[in-house]
């Protein structure tokens, strides 16, 4: 399992290995004693050429790395442990004879993270080093604390996936069998009893569509979401959902428009998942708009990013403008209440965006200036 | 079109079965077989000889892919609508290669679940009993 607190412990620097390189034996003397007495291992070079095998062998925590060398300089042996080794490589601290700058310049151009004037002072060196080894610590556990984070965000996105589909059945069952009861297939019921069934039935409903919401983000996050795009006219998509919608609207006297372009919207979309957030942004308008309210649901070219645009007006209270991140994002309820006592999982939004995503588009929220909010879906044609 | 069967649902839920079961009899189907695993189901249908079969596709033991390949075996004509509850389209399109005439989203509501039997029941059957005008 994972450690909770990965700052809690002082990073431990003894053990770490340092690499010195110098044609000087007695630099090599010198440095080493100073590491060796604060606890690092150390090994050595005497050349560039030296350098990059023993680095291989040794693979290094950091470098200390002379400029001025025969055979291939510190210059190149850096370029060559970056080029071979890229992020991973050990950070490369250059030793200096005399604080040159244009040494020190070219030295960091080439890769190296620091430079060491000498003289040594033991001080110094001790201080650079274990600055250099402590951020490369901290770069390291948090490289893999960002690898357990997702292989732990991808098993709660599998258990999510196996536990939203297996509950699925059994739900659709509850819901179906309801029904029947309802509908008198077991015998007449009286109205206290259709009144229970009936709460059985949207209850079952109700849970049904949440869990769907959550296969639908398990499958999005575990990156399996995959669209069967093909040419649609979009208008004909939208007159279906608005249909569907109605049919909920009516029961809060909303009523949804279409406003339709003068000529068919055609786009390259996913008809499925297309629907899906059609569907989701209507019932969505209709939720939070108070009874009683019009939702106007608008498809248009939009020449000017040569795609179209797919726009739901309601007369809600809007968004709160310190809400407006969390909108889009899982579970990102906001603190504005449908006003029909319906329920949301706050995954709904953050669905649409994904689907809106894999399509290349974007989707926006605005408020309108007099009453209500624009959700405004982009879609960009396919080049 | 009016079909009475006998079909044979497969499913290892019971739930499953008694649900698909009522809304067989509510579409006017009045022999019905029910088994809870593919072994059963392939025992069944060489007993009782469905005319259709409903299969759910995972179920333990013996799958639904599997269950169909040896009913295929058993009878290659026999008529094999499996019941899915995610469109896996690669599962999906290995059952319609193996001969499946095709599937039903059994998660759906029930009006949908009826108005595909119906199609099916026309696409297996339909040629079969001229509608009886009078």
């Amino acid at each position: 399992m994972m450690d909770p607190s990965p700052h809690s412990t002082p990073l431990l620097l003894t053990g770490r290995k340092v690499l010195i390189v110098d044609d000087d034996r007695l630099n090599i003397r010198i440095l080493g004693g100073i590491l060796k007495s604060d606890g690092y291992v150390v090994s050595d070079a005497s050349s560039g050429e030296r350098a990059l095998e023993v680095y291989a062998e040794v693979r290094p925590d950091l470098v200390l790395l002379d400029v001025v060398m025969p055979g291939i300089d510190g210059l190149e042996t850096c370029r060559r442990i970056k080029r071979a080794y890229g992020e991973k490589s050990a950070p490369v601290i250059f030793i200096t004879a005399k604080s040159e700058s244009d040494d020190v310049v070219e030295g960091l151009l080439a890769g190296g993270s620091d430079y060491l004037p000498k003289p040594f002072k033991p001080k110094e060196v001790l201080a650079r080093i274990r600055t250099h080894l402590q951020n490369r610590a901290m770069a390291e556990q948090q490289a893999l604390l960002v690898t357990q984070l997702s292989k732990a965000n991808a098993s709660k996105n599998r258990f999510l996936g196996m536990a939203a589909h297996d509950l699925r059945n059994p739900l659709a069952s509850i819901r179906g069998l309801a029904e029947f009861l309802r509908d008198g297939v077991a015998g007449p019921m009286n109205a206290d009893q259709l009144d229970l069934v009936e709460t059985i039935h949207s209850a079952s409903q109700a849970m049904l569509e949440m869990v769907n919401e959550l296969l639908d983000v398990a499958t999005i996050e575990s990156g399996e979401l995959k669209l069967h795009v093909e040419k649609q006219n979009l208008s004909d998509l939208v007159v279906k959902s608005v249909t569907l919608t109605n049919m909920e609207a009516v029961k809060k006297s909303t009523h949804v428009v279409f406003e339709a372009s003068a000529s068919p919207v055609i786009a390259t979309i996913d008809k499925a998942k297309m629907k899906q957030v059609i569907d989701n942004l209507l019932s969505n308008a209709v939720k939070y708009s108070p009874p009683g309210s019009k939702v106007t649901i608008i498809v248009t070219e939009d020449p000017a990013n040569n795609g179209c645009i797919l726009a739901v007006r309601d007369q809600g209270p809007g968004i709160p403008d310190s809400e407006r991140d969390k909108l889009f994002k899982d579970f990102g309820r906001l603190s504005v209440q449908p006003t029909g006592g319906e329920k949301s999982t706050g995954l709904g939004l953050a669905i649409c965006r994904k689907i809106v995503e894999a399509h290349h588009g974007t989707i926006k929220a605005e408020n309108l200036p007099a009453l209500g909010c624009e959700f405004r879906v982009s879609l960009p044609y396919p080049r | 079109m009016k079909f009475t069967g006998p079909i044979l649902v497969v499913d290892d839920e019971p739930h499953i079965r008694k649900y698909v079961s009522l809304i067989l009899k509510q579409m006017g189907v009045t022999q019905i077989f029910e088994a809870g695993n593919g072994e059963e189901a392939v025992t069944v249908y060489q007993r009782d000889k469905p005319r259709l079969v409903l299969m759910d596709v995972n179920m333990p033991r013996i799958d639904g892919i599997q269950a169909l390949r040896r009913l295929k075996e058993i009878d290659p004509e026999c008529c094999v609508v499996m019941l899915t509850s995610l469109t896996n389209r690669d599962t999906v399109q290995q059952a319609l290669d193996l001969g499946a005439e095709n599937y039903i989203r059994k998660d759906t509501p029930k009006e949908e679940i009826t108005q595909a039997l119906s199609e099916t029941f026309a696409e297996c059957f339909g040629s079969e009993e001229p509608p009886t005008n009078p």
